[in-house]
């Protein structure tokens, strides 16, 4: 059976941190230090979201003069909607994989 | 503690250099997202970490370049593969089925022997009617193959051609044919030619680089595809390639397919230029 999309524990992860402050702008290597994504694994998946209109974008400038300005993100309305969703639907989905992972390791 | 810092220093080094080629690896309408990853990298502490940061830059561009192709139609419809296929395996089988019936009616119109190597009456007496159908042909069926698009059988015919010109000017120099003596060299010349396409094929992915580093990596590209045919050739047989012609017809084999195929792919890349390309 095909994966629903964005529900892989990665991209779950992003959107649960995202939905803690939905309304703030988050810098991509602060996600990347909270979630403990890698910035190859989590910048596909903000493409992914802003692609879908699940995230807005948008450029800061840097606080230090000198260094490039500084993609930011938030949820937009539908996003954040989107992602209580999706996090309520994979709730169960992420408890199979708990018990699955403790069970593999018995 | 300078010499503490420069392993640092190296990674720092290295994670702009990894940045700066993928940038060059993208399409300038579709950077934003790698111009996001760069403009990161600058929080993190250290080179190493840096460096880390930079690598997540290769299954970015990746995932960029590979939405860019589903979003041209000509490139993302499923039609596609098959149609380019289609006329790889046309310009390859269509050419042989006109350089085929040459040979065999240039030898019934000479009424020479096809398989007499070095003996009378064999085609090498018109050495100049069969090198121009065996070259002339590759060298039309590459053309062939550039008009088809068809990138496969374009190094094909350029193979064909250059092990098939190396071979006359070997033979009309030292007036030997394919006998089996000389089978291990037309093996090394056939390995060198092939080593060097496929090595130049490769380092078409510089070709935004300047002019001397990009004849550098076919003159390099040559010179390993004749040092990796030279030793596997000696393993088999140590005396027959220890004759210098030999060497120089591997040697010419290795160095002509590698600016062949360096050529092929310059021009390849001008046919397929991006859309973005053409409006820029």
């Amino acid at each position: 059976m095909p994966r629903l999309p964005n529900t892989s524990p990665q991209t779950l992860r992003v959107l649960e941190l995202l939905l803690e402050a939905p309304r703030s702008w988050h810098y991509g290597y602060a996600l990347s230090q909270l979630t403990g994504l890698k910035s190859g694994t989590l910048y596909p998946i903000l493409l992914r979201l802003a692609d879908q209109g699940w995230l807005e974008t948008r450029w800061a400038e840097a606080e230090q003069p000198g260094r490039p300005p500084r993609h930011t993100y938030r949820l937009t309305g539908k996003g954040a909607r989107l992602a209580r969703t999706t996090l309520a639907e994979a709730a169960p989905l992420k408890m199979n994989r708990r018990l699955a992972a403790v069970s593999g390791s018995h | 503690m300078r010499m503490r810092d420069f392993p640092g220093r190296v990674a720092d080094a290295l994670a702009k250099q990894l940045l700066g080629w993928l940038h060059r690896r993208v399409d300038p309408e579709s950077r934003e997202w790698l111009d996001a990853l760069t403009a990161e990298s600058n929080c993190a502490a250290g080179g190493w970490q840096r460096l880390r940061w930079a690598l997540g830059g290769v299954p970015l561009v990746w995932t960029i370049n590979r939405r860019c192709k589903m979003d041209e139609p000509e490139r993302g419809t499923r039609e596609a593969p098959i149609a380019s296929g289609v006329a790889n395996i046309a310009a390859v089988a269509g050419w042989y089925a006109v350089i085929i019936p040459a040979t065999y009616g240039a030898a019934r119109f000479f009424r020479c022997q096809l398989f007499f190597g070095s003996q009378p009456g064999g085609c090498q007496e018109h050495p100049f009617t069969f090198g121009s159908i065996v070259i002339g042909g590759g060298v039309l069926g590459m053309m062939t193959a550039f008009a088809l698009r068809a990138r496969f059988a374009a190094y094909w015919w350029a193979l064909f051609s250059v092990i098939n010109t190396v071979g006359f000017v070997w033979f009309l120099s030292s007036g030997i044919v394919d006998v089996p003596r000389y089978g291990a060299t037309q093996g090394a010349m056939f390995m060198a030619a092939t080593f060097g396409m496929v090595l130049a094929a490769i380092t078409r992915q510089i070709r935004q680089t300047e002019t001397e580093g990009r004849i550098t990596a076919q003159l390099v590209a040559g010179g390993i595809s004749f040092v990796i045919a030279d030793a596997l050739i000696r393993i088999r047989d140590r005396q027959l390639v220890a004759d210098n012609v030999n060497h120089f017809a591997v040697f010419a084999c290795a160095m002509s397919a590698a600016i062949l195929a360096a050529l092929i792919a310059r021009r390849w890349s001008r046919l397929s230029v991006t859309p973005a390309d053409r409006r820029a």
